[in-house]
């Protein structure tokens, strides 16, 4: 068994492939159609083919050439900021802008080793929750509601 | 001399207190909201649009121009301060102004667009005087043939982009084709990798991408490597462009004005591509294109002239035949209808004040955004130096902010989400983003205009070849692909020499 | 005294269960869902119509915009939302009439989720050609599209659009065919149409007439009953042979089902009123609309014609949108 080489052409080609195949595999639903009356599939199958070839390609290419390592996944600052995000997703319509707001902040500033809850940290959170109500929903009323509906109107 | 009295009568139009006055407002709101990250001038100009009904419809228009390139604009500040483009013409100005920005040259990138921006603005504004009736002309013969090659120049140029590996930029720019793909297929109507989700019938906004991507996926990114580098160049050089500087980027400027005015004028996306094309063009004919996506000047200069020269010319088929070239001028055509104006041919002869006013307003407009902003240079500067863990968490926040705001719908808060999720796995391959956002915007246009042009000829594929236009643009993509090809190839075939030896 | 507690506590739970005491209505900002983007048709007739009945209510109204999947998105939000006349909707005919026919799963039942409110306005479709396109007139049209059958391509604002059933209609009722060139909204079809890349479509009167006035485009026939007194030579489909091809789009509100019958009637009145004010009607003529402000018994009679109608046209021309 030969060694890979080039552990981020390896990864990145296998990143190639599985969309290459979902896509694939998805649109082969899609009709084909003719090249002069192409179908809603023709294009997303011809695409798919060639993303998995080029997977294969970088794939196959990492155990021919010496590259870095992909080295550790920082899971703690991905998980807290994908996270955060989401949860502010999660809380704006329930909660309101207010609370979600607090906890996307809290929550990936919590990421950094820097994160300490001071008077300074505290000001600025306020000043931030402060400055987006003013602007966004007052100055330019983007909808979002200010209190959710979990705590009534 | 026609010119000269129109342009007199825009002159004493423009000039009038109140719409000065609201020049002004509309630039410094576009420049606030353009540098909110998220909150683009489609989204700004749809909120406020309400607002202007109330003014006559000069000033009204005056203000809305304003927000657009003021927003356009404030858009690249973030783009080089913070690496967030909220748009897809400043993902080119993110690669080699935030890296100008981490050497401590923040000051420099900033002033370098404004400066070519402004020119880009006074050269697309006389173009816009003199010659917006012929042009619009010219801009017709487009059809989806014409596009169609367009798209696949513009695509090839996006391999330009990547300063890796040419295979990634290839995997990243099909795999941002096959992303754009998500949502209702234009010719047949049918829904596409929805997943059954009605909120991505429409396709995925880009601006979601693109936080996702390289707002979030930065973020990460920093956090990672907190403790072995710091993420900001704490020692500031300089806040305006040195000699050298100016001498490096005035044909740069140039170049960008003249590619993005010609591009600007296409409505069928063709401002879109403007700023990339400038930027493969400056990385072609520069003498070192490995500076590019390290900080190489250029690569703000020709780009972020291109960008507001396209701005600019994008008003042409809007004015002249009632075309809107892209979201913010469809809301601008919507103005015009709120307010009693039927957009179209005859709104140059019908309303000249209108029309003239409207065109000396937008330099009067660049002039200001020039004058306001070379002094918040130093401010801007400034807020890059706070502590990176204070400054991101408000990035994320105008991110989430923003992106809601497009649909006013979390459902895109999610979805950004993922893409910063994705975001860090691509930067931790190597995989670039740039190429596959391009991929993203070309994907869905080039197929539209692909089936069209087939359908339109009835299947005969040789119509891309036998327009002269198209046959022209295909021809230079060949060239274009040639070039990115032969120095790999070469390199290879030496390898390959070296080894037999 | 505890007595009278238990009764003051009595009345208030009568007051706050009593929704259909509209005389307070409305108490709040209402908002009007428009599932379009800013800056389209249904945006521009919520936003003039609004600004009206804002005074007659003497609340603010707010336009939100829901764009989203040909307008199910933001008009499944509405079915959903709660029927008490803070939150409205006004669509188009592809809103109520086209996306129930043309797509199997929608989020939402236009006959069965919504109160009709009215019909505020409709703008007549027109039959425009490139002036270099060889036909002269409808007549002509029909000769040439039977001669060279699958050759003229006519363009649309999108498949499943208002223009490409109206197309599918016309060739069902002359006999013919054509090539359908959908494209992404009406602006890049006319675009296309002026620089003679596509040959001929039908499109909103005013989004047109400016381009037919400077003679970028030719107007063949208006899709309705009577003559349009902007173009009085122009005639009607009927007129130009072709019969049962009257066609306009038009312009809906209406609220989720189950409206408080004093709020719904508060607000007919209101969206009527406003919709009559000389000032209101002027602005939709400028733009080439026609206020229609009908009873919602009339629009409910209309929705359930134009829904049979294009049900018809659907399934004889066998178009899907939704596969």
């Amino acid at each position: 068994m030969p060694h890979v080489l080039h552990k981020k052409d390896f990864w990145a080609g296998v990143l190639y492939i599985v969309f290459g195949a979902a896509a694939f595999w998805i649109g082969r639903e899609y009709p084909m159609g003719t090249a002069g009356r192409m179908g809603a599939g023709y294009f997303p199958t011809i695409l798919s083919v060639i993303l998995m070839l080029i997977g294969l390609l970088s794939a196959a290419r990492a155990f021919a050439q010496e590259g870095e390592a992909v080295g550790a996944i920082a899971w703690k600052p991905l998980a807290f900021v994908v996270g955060s995000t989401a949860l502010f997703g999660l809380l704006l319509p329930s909660a309101g802008l207010v609370v979600a707001l607090l906890v996307l902040i809290l929550v990936s500033a919590a990421a950094s080793q820097h994160f300490r809850f001071d008077p300074n940290a505290a000001a600025g959170l306020i000043l931030l929750v402060a400055f987006c109500t003013l602007v966004f929903v007052k100055a330019l009323g983007v909808p979002m509601p200010l209190v959710g509906s979990w705590f009534g109107e | 001399m026609e010119t000269l009295s129109n342009l007199w009568l825009g002159l004493e139009t423009a000039l009038t207190f109140w719409n000065l006055a609201y020049c002004m407002v509309g630039v410094l709101l576009g420049t606030a909201i353009g540098v909110l990250p998220g909150l683009g001038p489609t989204a700004t100009i749809a909120m406020l649009l309400p607002v202007t009904f109330g003014l006559p419809p000069v000033s009204a228009l005056i203000m809305l121009a304003g927000i657009y390139y003021g927003a356009q604009y404030g858009g690249s500040t973030t783009a080089i301060l913070v690496n967030l483009p909220g748009e897809s013409s400043s993902v080119v100005t993110a690669l080699d102004g935030y890296q100008m920005a981490r050497q401590g040259k923040a000051g420099r990138a900033l002033a370098t667009a404004a400066i070519g921006s402004f020119f880009a603005g006074t050269v697309a504004t006389v173009l816009l005087a003199v010659f917006a009736p012929p042009l619009a002309d010219l801009a017709l013969q487009f059809g989806p043939a014409e596009y169609f090659s367009l798209m696949v120049l513009g695509l090839v140029a996006s391999v330009v982009l990547a300063h890796g590996s040419l295979l990634h930029a290839f995997g990243m720019i099909i795999l941002g084709l096959i992303l754009g793909l998500i949502g209702t297929d234009v010719n047949s109507g049918t829904t596409r990798y929805t997943f059954g989700f009605p909120e991505i019938a429409d396709g995925i906004n880009f601006v979601v991408v693109a936080m996702g991507v390289f707002g979030l996926g930065e973020i990460i990114g920093n956090l990672a490597n907190e403790s072995t580098r710091t993420v900001m160049a704490k020692t500031v050089t300089g806040l305006m462009p040195t000699k050298d500087d100016m001498k490096q980027m005035a044909a740069p400027v140039l170049r960008g004005t003249v590619l993005g005015s010609m591009l600007g004028i296409l409505p069928g996306g063709g401002a879109m591509l403007a700023s990339f094309a400038a930027y493969t063009l400056e990385k072609k004919v520069s003498k070192h294109p490995e500076r590019f996506g390290k900080g190489a000047i250029e690569g703000v200069a020709g780009p972020e002239s291109a960008n507001n020269a396209g701005a600019q010319t994008s008003f042409i088929p809007m004015l002249t035949l009632g075309i809107p070239s892209n979201p913010v001028m469809a809301l601008m055509i919507g103005a015009m209808i709120m307010q009693g104006i039927q957009p179209g041919p005859s709104v140059m002869t019908e309303q000249p004040v209108l029309f003239w006013g409207l065109i000396v307003s937008m330099w009067i407009g660049n002039l200001f955004l020039l004058v306001l902003n070379l002094p918040l240079i130093g401010l801007w500067v400034r807020m890059i130096s706070v502590p990176y863990h204070f400054l991101y968490p408000a990035i994320l926040v105008f991110c989430a902010i923003g992106v809601f705001s497009l649909n006013n719908a979390t459902f895109d808060v999610y979805l950004m989400a993922i893409f910063g999720f994705l975001g860090y796995i691509f930067r931790k391959l190597d995989c670039e983003p740039a190429p596959m956002l391009l991929g993203f915007i070309l994907g869905p246009m080039m197929e539209e205009h692909l089936r069209r042009a087939m359908l339109i000829s009835k299947g005969d594929a040789t119509v891309f070849l036998s327009r002269p236009i198209s046959a022209t643009m295909l021809l230079l993509a060949l060239i274009l692909l040639a070039t990115v090809l032969a120095p790999a190839v070469r390199q290879k075939r030496e390898e390959a020499f070296q080894e037999e030896a | 005294m505890k007595a009278l507690k238990l009764l003051s506590a009595a009345a208030l739970g009568i007051a706050i269960s009593a929704p259909a005491l509209a005389a307070g209505y409305p108490e709040k900002p209402i908002t009007v869902v428009v599932p379009f983007p800013a800056g389209g048709a249904s945006d521009t007739t919520a936003r003039v119509t609004t600004q009206k009945m804002q005074e007659s209510l003497g609340q603010p109204i707010v336009v939100e915009n829901k764009p989203g999947a040909n307008g199910s998105l933001g008009a499944g939000q509405v079915a959903k939302a709660k029927p008490d006349g803070y939150t409205l909707i006004v669509g188009s005919i592809g809103v109520y009439a086209i996306n129930p026919v043309l797509y199997k799963s929608l989020p939402y039942d236009p006959t069965k989720d919504f109160d009709l409110l009215t019909v505020a306005v409709r703008t007549p479709n027109v039959l425009v050609a490139n002036p270099n396109f060889p036909a002269n007139s409808v007549k002509e049209l029909v000769e040439y599209l039977k001669k060279n059958p699958e050759k003229v391509t006519f363009a649309s604002s999108g498949a499943g659009s208002s223009d490409h059933l109206t197309a599918a209609l016309f060739w069902q009722k002359t006999g013919t065919t054509g090539v359908h060139v959908p494209y992404k909204g009406g602006a890049p079809a006319i675009t296309d149409l002026i620089g003679g890349h596509a040959d001929v479509s039908f499109q909103n009167l005013g989004a047109v007439s400016n381009h037919i006035k400077a003679g970028k485009l030719r107007l063949l026939a208006v899709t309705a009953d009577k003559r349009n007194p902007a173009f009085p030579d122009a005639p009607t489909m009927k007129e130009a042979g072709v019969e049962g091809v009257e066609v306009y789009s038009w312009q809906a509100v209406a609220a989720p089902k189950g409206l408080p019958a004093d709020v719904k009637g508060k607000l007919e009145q209101s969206l009527t009123a406003a919709l009559n004010t000389p000032d209101v009607k002027g602005r939709f003529n400028d733009i080439g609309f026609e206020v229609v402000a009908n009873t919602s018994g009339q629009f409910s009679e209309f929705l359930n014609q134009e829904i049979s109608r294009w049900k018809t046209v659907v399934e004889t021309g066998k178009i899907t949108a939704d596969q």
